[in-house]
């Protein structure tokens, strides 16, 4: 029961409450002219948000509950073997790289309300899954915040940002180059007709821009099939193509939907070969019935080259990946993850060369890097923001042997017509 | 208890509310000013969800559909129109407005329907909503923007645009999440205020009646038809300016938010809040858009949830698990919802 010390005690946090707010010119959020802005510290390196005297922090904005869990979680963990590994060495300019990693769950609100969180207290973004979400950033990212995005989706719509940077061909250039794949080595000629099973989403018309261009180009009439991600069986699709009689397949979708539509191809005997983007393909499908079609007529477009590649490179960091994390798998996502975060820490490593270490800084060193190779088959060249990093393809086939499950049948290679595409023109 | 001190005590308990949210811009860093636009925004759009499915007894599984409206409604009235998108360039206040009625509209597009079918059959048919209304944001580019969604135009009133640019108040810097929270108490305020008067006068009655009881609320003559389809398109207006408002704060639409996802959401707000009260919508509307933030934000300091990537629960996984508990626990415990407790007490009767 309320007494009169009750209403007093109410009425006094009232009042306090005014009084806080007539006093808002003492919060913490108040600007102190001359306190914000970039300083120097030790070792005379100008620093700013999310850089301290002993630590880098990087934000990873991934998912690791919703539909992209599993290259969210590969990506994830190549990234912190990538921290473990040069913090190990001593860091960046003395500093310790630290991630600070948030999952998503692919949920739009998640995502924007984690970059809110982490857009203040980090350096830049080392991963950023999902490119709605990125889109939804991206007026903050280059409006104010400046920070360097690497997002892990391979769009032509994300370029054109000095900020959020597209490590490796984009999904129309890779559609390019394996159309040229289908054409030079799969007997696909001028006047053939090429079937596209692709996803409604960006991803996947996308990679319909790149596969009208390139058909435009080569005089190939493109065999439309619109997919949604739920759709798992590709009957249909298939039984369409074959009467339409293509001499050639471009899957961009999902792997199930590989999977499906491969099996049916072999069960029907579409002779056609197919190609996948690189998101159409994962090691687990080997193990399934679909297997052995796939390891006869199904290639995979990837802007890198396999984990399983024989390279010095690829050998350590499958060591290495293995000793950390035993009982996962090992697929592409693990080399993207390494990628981006050794062309983060390259361009950490020419910033702290040029003693800047504020975001301002390391945008700058990243567009002096021309000629960077991960040790995965391509080099990328980030000078130009509206250019994907790298125009190269490789070209690969599943196999069940490879550490995996994927090998090289043509190595890194640009066609005539990816060259010449304005891409996101 | 005195009378005279009942009296005060309300009023004083009611400012000292209103000045705390009032003095939150000047303290609360961004993402908390983001989070609670996000409650406020879902605390709209329940409140319109209560009074169909609360007060009338009218379940809706498309809310998320007039949500949508609303959003890009007002993407395409006050966006500039380009080579890809089309848009309407109207001044953004008429555009937030219109987009309001728009989403009215939409719902008495489908008041024939809402005003024919009741309970378990409504839901299925506004189901198909969410299925029509999916389909259409990725497919009409134009308008939509398909995939990525478009952006949003910054609200602009009385000359304040409601953007990035700073804006220094008693040397706090305002952005447009400081500047937002502002329009957003204000809206909710009012729509709450609204909600309230139709609830406690003639209108509210009725409705309570037509969920008690169809036919006898029709023998008092309670036009039912008519009271169902409007009460439908008012909650589809409410959608519509939260949908307003989300967009405002997102900066950009994205057709994957607008699913059935978050229509459960907003069903799971007025059912931990309370179904049939305004106070309740509010209640269960913070406390369902916040909760997942302060588990994701707080877990490294939660038992039994580990960082991502280092094996173990992950914070989103963690985060779902206590969530579905947290709704298990109030649908069992406290089956009138979040506020019940407080008013069950106030009116015990002798019957209960």
């Amino acid at each position: 029961m309320p007494t009169r010390t009750q209403v007093t005690r109410t009425t006094a946090a009232t009042l306090a409450a005014l009084l806080a707010l007539t006093a808002a010119g003492c919060s913490s959020k108040a600007k102190d002219s001359g306190k914000d802005g970039d300083k120097p510290s030790a070792g005379g390196i100008k620093t700013g948000q999310g850089v301290t005297d002993k630590t880098i922090k990087l934000g990873v904005l991934t998912d690791m509950t919703g539909v992209y869990a599993s290259l969210g979680k590969s990506v994830t963990q190549a990234q912190q073997l990538y921290a473990k590994q040069i913090n190990a060495d001593g860091g960046i300019c003395g500093r310790k790289v630290e991630l600070v990693v948030r999952d998503h769950g692919y949920d739009p609100q998640k995502a924007v309300s984690g970059y809110t969180e982490l857009s203040p207290q980090v350096l830049g973004f080392a991963q950023f899954i999902g490119s709605p979400f990125v889109a939804a950033v991206k007026q903050r990212v280059d409006g104010q915040d400046k920070g360097l995005v690497i997002p892990q989706a391979w769009s032509a719509s994300l370029l054109g940002s000095p900020y959020i940077r597209v490590i490796g061909n984009t999904y129309d250039v890779e559609t390019i180059n394996a159309v040229d794949f289908l054409m030079k080595e799969k007997g696909l000629k001028k006047g053939d007709k090429l079937g596209h099973v692709y996803f409604e989403g960006d991803y996947g018309e996308n990679a319909l821009a790149g596969a009208k261009y390139a058909a435009g180009e080569a005089g190939l009439t493109v065999v439309e099939q619109k997919i949604k991600p739920t759709d798992n069986d590709m009957t249909a699709q298939v039984a369409s193509l074959k009467k339409a009689g293509v001499k050639g397949v471009v899957i961009s979708a999902g792997p199930r939907q590989a999977a499906s539509f491969v099996g049916v191809a072999a069960a029907v005997k579409l002779q056609a070969p197919i190609i996948g983007n690189n998101s159409a393909f994962s090691p687990q499908l080997l193990a399934t019935q679909a297997g052995p079609a796939l390891t006869k007529n199904y290639y995979v477009a990837s802007p890198t080259q396999p984990i399983g590649t024989d390279s010095p490179a690829a050998k350590k960091l499958v060591a290495d990946y293995r000793a950390a994390y035993p009982s996962d798998a090992l697929d592409n996502g693990v080399v993207a993850g390494w990628t981006a975060a050794s062309v983060f820490g390259e361009a950490l490593k020419k910033a702290c060369a040029a003693k800047d270490l504020t975001r301002e800084g390391v945008d700058k060193a990243l567009l002096t890097i021309d000629a960077y190779d991960s040790g995965f088959g391509t080099t990328h060249d980030f000078t130009d923001p509206k250019a994907p990093s790298s125009r190269q393809t490789v070209v690969l086939r599943p196999d069940k042997k490879a550490t995996g499950g994927m090998k090289v049948v043509r190595e890194a290679e640009v066609s005539q017509a990816a060259e010449s595409f304005t891409v996101g023109g | 208890m005195s009378e005279p001190i009942k009296r005060l005590r309300r009023p004083a308990l009611w400012t000292a509310g209103a000045v705390l949210l009032l003095a939150l811009p000047f303290y609360l860093d961004r993402f908390w000013l983001q989070a609670g636009l996000f409650a406020m925004a879902a605390a709209i759009g329940a409140i319109g969800l209560n009074l169909l499915t609360g007060a009338t007894g009218q379940l809706s599984m498309g809310h998320a559909f007039f949500l949508a409206v609303g959003a890009y409604g007002y993407c395409v009235l006050a966006g500039d129109s380009t080579a890809t998108l089309t848009g309407l360039n109207l001044p953004s206040w008429l555009a937030a407005v219109l987009a309001v009625a728009l989403a009215g509209v939409a719902g008495g597009l489908f008041s024939p329907i809402a005003g024919r079918l009741q309970g378990a059959y409504l839901g299925i048919a506004t189901l198909a909503l969410i299925f029509i209304g999916q389909h259409v944001l990725f497919n009409a580019h134009d308008l939509t923007g398909g995939f990525n969604g478009r952006d949003v135009p910054p609200l602009s009133l009385f000359g304040v645009t409601f953007d990035e640019s700073e804006l220094l108040v008693a040397a706090v810097p305002f952005g447009s999440a400081e500047k937002l929270w502002y329009v957003a108490l204000l809206a909710l305020a009012g729509c709450a205020l609204f909600a309230r008067g139709v609830l406690r006068g003639r209108p509210g009655r009725a409705m309570n009646a037509i969920r008690d009881h169809r036919i006898a609320a029709g023998v008092m003559g309670v036009p039912v038809a008519r009271y169902r389809a409007g009460v439908f398109v008012l909650s589809s207006m409410y959608a519509g300016l939260a949908g307003v408002l989300l967009a405002l704060v997102f900066q950009r639409t994205v057709p994957e938010y607008f699913g059935m996802i978050l229509s459960l959401e907003y069903l799971a707000m007025i059912v931990i809040g309370g179904l049939g009260s305004v106070a309740g919508a509010v209640v269960g509307a913070v406390f369902v858009s916040l909760l997942p933030q302060l588990l994701t934000r707080y877990s490294d300091a939660l038992p039994l949830v580990s960082a991502p990537g280092t094996g173990g629960v992950a914070p989103g996984e963690a985060s779902r698990y206590l969530y579905g508990a947290a709704v298990v626990a109030v649908v069992l415990f406290l089956p009138g919802g979040l506020v019940r407790p407080a008013l069950r007490r106030k009116t015990t009767t002798p019957g209960e």
